[in-house]
Formats: structure tokens, sequence, C-alpha cells
């Protein structure tokens, strides 16, 4: 464990630690996948709020390779893997008469979602 | 995980934060775990040397240079890095641009993940339930209570912070406003504008 | 875990209400909170993801009625007692000693 000192906190502040992963991982989607999140209910910590779960989305966007915050927070290790920009529709979220010219992106990991069938 | 789960109530003093973050800065000091002008020094460059400016920079650049705004909204971290700023929870960047067509407001729906480089620490309604709970379910309704109207015919994207990912809002630049210096462009930023909960309006 | 904190979609949590020309912090203790986090943060005493987690498991009721800077400092004393850096009976003691100082 290091001590910060002072002359140390320029750099700190200016570097952070990025979760991003330098190392390849095979990503199980591509940009225009249409997607199903998978519905878990993890006891532990998850970065999957409950209002995608079970939803469906398109993937917009591959951001890289990042740590998964499942297991990393628990020390079941990084398990690198690819985060997606995902869009969904309002109407997909909340049902109802709720307008679709609108639209909510979020970020899945790999193992947040499944292949629609 | 269930040695983690102790709410630790305290009912009788000592329980106020003031008392409590003095007891553990001075047995953490005490043990040379934290340095005391390094946490001065923290506090200084979160208080001080970093805000919504940044970012009002980076926009205001965005806005005068064609090739600069094409590498932002390819590559956020790196163009952000080229005005110097980058680093805690700006480590990856992505730039979402306001048209005619898009409206863009970020959110955390999880906790209170923002853009630190570009924007400073978040302000207490972006970091509280209110503002998280409604942003991805009813986003003009929360515009509204902003005092922003987007056109019926606009898109309102809302993107949830919830993965490494921190995002900054590109405004669309005010009319009247082709004079104007990087300088000027940029007092004109707002913070808001940048979170997409406010909009830039054209100077009188 | 289905915590409070999972608040996307959230009915009946009130008016947003931003404040005016709002201060980076609203009192000395917020300034000292930020230094200790940032600093046990960055000298690699626990990641961003046991620091989230630490937040989620401080009970729902004690999430909903305290501000930012309190889940940061229920988090920072959770896994530094955690971490074997301190105990909690240190922590106890060195706060009554200093509520004694201040009567």
């Amino acid at each position: 464990m290091a001590v910060v000192t002072a002359d140390m906190v320029a750099e700190l502040s200016a570097t952070g630690a990025s979760c991003r992963l330098d190392e390849t991982a095979t990503p199980r989607f591509s940009v225009g996948d249409h997607i199903v999140v998978r519905n878990i209910n993890p006891p532990g910590h998850t970065r999957m709020p409950r209002y995608v779960r079970g939803k469906r989305g398109v993937v917009q966007r591959d951001h890289g390779v990042f740590i998964f915050p499942d297991t990393n927070a628990h020390a079941q290790g990084e398990k690198p893997q690819h985060v997606y920009s995902v869009r969904f529709t309002p109407s997909e979220l909340w049902g109802g008469d709720a307008s679709d010219r609108d639209s909510i992106y979020i970020d899945m990991w790999d193992d947040y979602m499944d292949l629609q069938g | 995980m269930a040695k983690h789960d102790h709410t630790h109530e305290h009912t009788a003093p000592p329980s106020d934060p003031a008392l409590r973050v003095k007891a553990l800065e001075s047995l953490l000091l005490e043990k040379g775990v934290i340095d005391a002008e390094a946490l001065d020094e923290i506090i200084d460059t979160y208080e001080n040397k970093t805000g919504p400016r940044n970012g009002a920079a980076v926009v205001a650049r965005a806005w005068v240079d064609p090739d600069y705004k094409k590498r932002l909204l390819e590559d956020g971290t790196g163009a952000i890095a080229e005005m110097g700023f980058s680093g805690i929870q700006g480590e990856d960047m992505l730039v979402v641009e306001n048209t005619a067509e898009v409206h863009n407001m970020v959110v955390c729906t999880l906790c209170s993940c923002y853009p630190w480089p570009t924007l400073g620490l978040p302000p207490v309604w972006y970091k509280a339930a209110p503002y998280r709970s409604r942003a991805v379910s009813d986003p003009r309704g929360v515009l509204a209570e902003f005092g922003v109207e987007i056109a019926d015919d606009t898109e309102v994207r809302v993107w949830d912070s919830n993965a490494e990912l921190r995002y900054l809002v590109l405004p669309v630049r005010p009319e009247g406003t082709d004079g104007m210096s990087e300088d000027e462009l940029a007092a004109m930023v707002t913070r808001d504008s940048m979170i997409g909960t406010g909009v830039i309006q054209a100077p009188k | 875990m289905n915590g409070v904190h999972d608040l996307g979609g959230m009915h009946g949590m009130g008016p947003i209400d931003p404040e005016a020309n709002e201060p980076v912090f609203h009192d000395e203790w917020e300034r000292r909170v930020f230094g200790v986090v940032i600093a046990t943060f960055g000298g690699g005493n626990y990641d961003v993801d046991q620091f989230r987690h630490a937040i989620e498991l401080m009970g729902a009721a004690n999430y909903l009625s305290t501000s930012y800077y309190e889940h940061w400092l229920h988090m920072v004393e959770t896994l530094m007692v955690e971490n074997g850096t301190i105990t909690r009976d240190e922590l106890d003691a060195e706060q009554a000693k200093l509520a004694k100082e201040a009567a």
C-alpha cells in the first residue's frame, strides 16, 4: 500500500485508475445486434440496474475491454470482457404509452446480455 | 458477503460526520496511512483547480475548430487530454453532441458517476435520489423542472453512466455568436448544458 | 444486489431542487472526507468496485437519509476496518475521546 504524498497528488489526479484493460477478449456482440438483458438478481455487487433486466435493446457501440465489477468487487477476478453502449426504447423499459421518440443508452458488459432468440 | 452487512447505527454522540471523519483522519495519520499535506493538496485540487470551466474550454474549442470537434467526438479521452484535462473519473470519456435532432442528457442511476476532469465534483442534485430516479423514466419531466423544453420532434437521449465511461454533452452553439472569441464562447457554457439539463441561451 | 441505491425508475423521491451558485463543498467535514477517500483510494487501499459495494451495503433507510459524503464516510470507515488498517474499537475510542474534548 502506497502512502499518497503531496507531490504525488497532481499525477494521481491527472492519471486516475482506469478500469479499461489492455488485453484482448473475444466480444460476444457486434454493433447492430438485437439483445435481451439477462434477468439476474445477484445478492452481491452488480452494475446492471433493475430497470433493464429482461429488456430488449440494440448494441450501438463497443467500448472495448473492461474489468467486470460483479466478480471484481468480491475478489473473484477481473474477468475481462467487452462493454457496449446499448439503446433501449422508453416503451420497452416502461411500457404503457411511453413515447418512442426518445431513448435510453446504458453500458452493458458481455455477461449481462444474450442475443434475442 | 454477510460480513459487510453492518450498518453500525450510532445513536448517541459521537454520530455526527464531522466528529467521525476527524476520528478516522487522526487514526490514519497516526498510522502513517495518509499524509496531512497530501489531503490539503487533494482538497485544493478539486475545490479550486478543476470545475466546469475545464469542460467549457473543451466545448468552445470544439465550436471554433472543426478538426478538434471531430477528434473530440471520435476519441473524447484523447481530445480532452489535449486541453490538459484527464484522470480520476474521466479516465474513459465519451462526448455526445447535441443537434436539432438529438438532445443528450447524462445521469448515474446507481451512484453518482460524473466526469470530474471536465466538470469538477458533481452538484448535490445530481447525486440525490430525485434526479437519479426520474432521469431515465421521465426525462422530459426532469428537463421541465430545469426550465428546459425540448421540441417534440427532437429525440431526448438519456445516458446512464453505469459503467466506467463518463459522458460529456457538447451543447448546441447558440445563434448570434459568430464573431465571438473562444474565451467569450467558453464563458457562455454552463455546467448544466454539459450535463444536458440546460441549454445555452443566445446572447441578448 | 437489489438495493435502494438502484434508483432508476422509482417514484416518490421528490423534486430535484437545484441550488443556485452551489459551492463545491458545503462544510469543512465534507472536505476532510473527500481528502481521506482520495488519499486512501489513491494509495491502493481499495478499488472502485469495493468502494461502490460498501455504500450499497449501508442499509436502505440509512442510505436514503444521509448525504453523498456521509455515504463516502461510511464506505471508507467500513473498508479500512475490513482491510485491517484500523479496528472498529479504535474508531469508537477515538470518536469518544474527541467528543469528550469537544464537550
